[in-house]
């Protein structure tokens, strides 16, 4: 295990120093900053354009890292020859693989942390009476975008065990957006009585396939301020494991590509 | 009939311990020797491959990259692996490391199968031009390293930073250190492990020529510590100062493998001689001599199997006066031409050389002597 945690923490130091992603997420927080000043022109309501907006921005902000970060850590390893000198030592090779998501996990929880902390302070700057209730349900839409990014970057870890990083965007990318905008329609489909099987099964497959992104985006709830949950914990909970099952399924998948891989 | 080198090598890496219990364990002796019932064994090769093929399926069909590769590397020898670019040294020694796998044949490494975790336990390998983590210092970059054989010791890393001459440097950005320095880095952080083999792929290559002095001793005194030392280099000269014995493979075969002094003999000779006559000059040219006066004196450069002696009464029976005879060993860029390129390339090499250099020489059969063939 003292593998896979030296090559975590050398990936999350390596990765918050990468400069496309520093680029990425200084434009994520200068969108954080000036969102007030858009909501001002909004004939909307203020706490619920504000609250929409910067949320969107962790979220849109944070995918794009999550994909650019992992499906470049395995090529740049074989292009570097740094891989060549890490399975040398006594490393296996899902050793290896688990160290890099880990590490590419960190440094999203880092990155997405210091989008939340500026959130946070937009919007108590913004909104001086906002409760601390507020503050806290608000703080908890990123945890669960980061729950979502995670198993983006388990999907794109998968991925880029097997095809260039450009293709890898597009199939991550495509992954994440089918799994957050169809997802729900895939499972409708699945359940209705009046298809017919073949694309019942289809849209069963499909749904179980690809994760159910949309799962994670709890901010309507947040903004709308609707009925709760009978129990919103259970909710947390089964979303959570569900993610983690996904990621154990696709890091295991993709441990056994990379295991007959000629790098 | 009983194989007392495949038993060695089992009971030097534990199977038959576990066997035998601890008994056995008393009968080996620093690794290297192994007490029988019947008789004492060396384990005297640290790397084996048999008939180790790669091939590779292209668009235009299957492609041999390593062919029915042979190799025997000693214990304790410093070995070179030669061979032109896309020879297939760098495959050979992914398929040793486990990185690929062969297509067929059997490679064996400290005497597992190549690729075994417990090998890399007791090897170490330094990739051509080793990138680094550039925002790791020397020191971090080794406790890296360190950590993945799961060894915690800082002084051990600070140790082996001093060893390669960093001791100074380490607490500096890898960012900042020139090419011998991380090429010193990438030493320390092969002898982590204290390994028995070394795996170097053009270890000075690009470097300066003091670097590059220090490197080259560096890797003699891993030999004189009695570790193995396999260098895949393009650097003839290195190569022949500093190794043992050595393999040229060309397209994906072996052409060559011996001892070096082995491998090199059978050279020329070169007569000096005074008052020789063109005439006789003449007459001793021929397709394997090259025959050349520098300041009204011959020099013929013949090979050894020209009967020297002959020559030599030819030339004092015509009234010459023989004034030096120097054997010349054979050079290890001649060995590698004539292995990897064949004869045409060699004499195209010379001509090639003949019009570049032409001076006062008088030209030969074939092939014609130049200032630094004559000198050297």
């Amino acid at each position: 295990m003292n593998a896979v945690l030296s090559i975590a923490k050398t990936t999350i130091g390596e990765a918050i120093r990468r400069r496309v992603l520093l680029v990425i997420l200084l434009i994520g927080v200068l969108f954080l900053v000036i969102a007030p000043g858009l909501s001002v022109l909004s004939a909307r309501q203020n706490y619920t354009v504000l609250t929409s907006f910067t949320l969107g921005i962790i979220q849109l902000t944070s995918a794009v890292i999550a994909i650019v970060l992992t499906v470049y850590l395995l090529p740049n390893e074989v292009e570097r020859r740094t891989i060549y000198t890490i399975l040398s030592k006594p490393v296996y090779r899902w050793h290896f693989l688990l160290g890099k998501y880990l590490g590419a996990v960190g440094a999203l929880a880092m990155m997405m942390l210091l989008m939340s902390t500026v959130l946070v302070l937009v919007f108590k700057i913004m909104q001086r009476d906002a409760s601390m209730e507020d503050v806290m349900r608000l703080a908890t839409a990123p945890i669960f975008f980061f729950v979502q990014m995670s198993l983006l970057a388990a999907v794109a870890m998968f991925f880029s065990t097997f095809v260039s990083p450009i293709v890898n965007i597009f199939l991550s990318g495509g992954v994440y957006l089918i799994g957050t905008l169809f997802s729900p329609v895939f499972q409708d489909l699945s359940n209705n009585k009046n298809l017919s099987p073949a694309v019942k099964g289809a849209a069963t497959l499909v749904h179980t396939v690809v994760p159910n992104f949309a799962q994670y985006n709890i901010q309507s709830g947040i903004i709308n301020r609707g009925p709760e949950l009978r129990s919103v914990e259970l909710y947390y909970a089964t979303i959570v494991g569900y993610a983690l099952i996904y990621i154990t399924v696709f890091l295991i998948a993709g441990m056994m590509v990379f295991d007959r891989k000629e790098v | 009939m009983i194989d007392w080198a495949r038993l060695a090598n089992l009971l030097r890496y534990g199977f038959l311990e576990r066997a035998l219990g601890s008994t056995a364990l008393h009968l080996r002796w620093y690794n290297r020797i192994a007490i029988f019932p019947g008789g004492l064994c060396l384990l005297n090769l640290a790397i084996e491959t048999k008939n180790l093929t790669k091939t590779y399926k292209t668009s235009s069909g299957p492609q041999s990259v390593v062919k029915d590769l042979d190799l025997q590397v000693e214990r304790g020898e410093i070995f070179g692996f030669l061979g032109p670019n896309g020879a297939g040294k760098t495959t050979t020694i992914k398929i040793l490391l486990g990185i690929i796998d062969s297509t067929s044949g059997e490679a064996s490494v400290l005497g597992n199968p190549a690729g075994d975790i417990e090998s890399h336990r007791k090897l170490s390998y330094l990739p051509e031009k080793p990138y680094y983590y550039e925002h790791m210092t020397g020191m971090e970059i080794t406790q890296f390293y360190a950590s993945l054989f799961g060894i915690k010791d800082r002084e051990l890393c600070e140790r082996l930073l001093n060893r390669v001459n960093l001791g100074n440097d380490m607490n500096r950005p890898i960012s900042q250190y020139s090419k011998g320095m991380q090429q010193r880095v990438g030493l320390a952080q092969s002898l982590l492990n204290d390994p028995e083999l070394l795996f170097l792929d053009e270890p000075t290559g690009g470097l300066d020529p003091i670097a590059h002095i220090e490197i080259r001793d560096l890797i003699l005194k891993f030999r004189d510590e009695g570790r193995t030392v396999f260098i895949s280099s393009h650097e003839l000269s290195d190569v022949e100062r500093i190794c043992d014995r050595v393999a040229i493979i060309n397209k994906g075969e072996m052409v060559h493998q011996g001892r070096l002094d082995q491998l090199l003999s059978g050279g020329r000779i070169e007569i000096t001689a005074d008052n020789v006559s063109e005439e006789l000059s003449a007459k001793l040219r021929n397709d394997e001599s090259t025959v050349s006066f520098k300041a009204g004196r011959l020099i013929a450069d013949i090979p050894d199997s020209m009967k020297p002696g002959e020559v030599i009464d030819a030339i004092r029976a015509a009234g010459g006066e023989v004034v030096s005879i120097i054997p010349r060993r054979k050079r290890l860029e001649d060995l590698f031409l004539e292995s990897v390129a064949g004869d045409n390339v060699i004499k195209g090499r010379k001509l090639s050389k003949m019009t570049d250099d032409h001076d006062d020489h008088v030209g030969s059969g074939t092939a014609t002597t130049t200032e630094e063939e004559v000198s050297s």
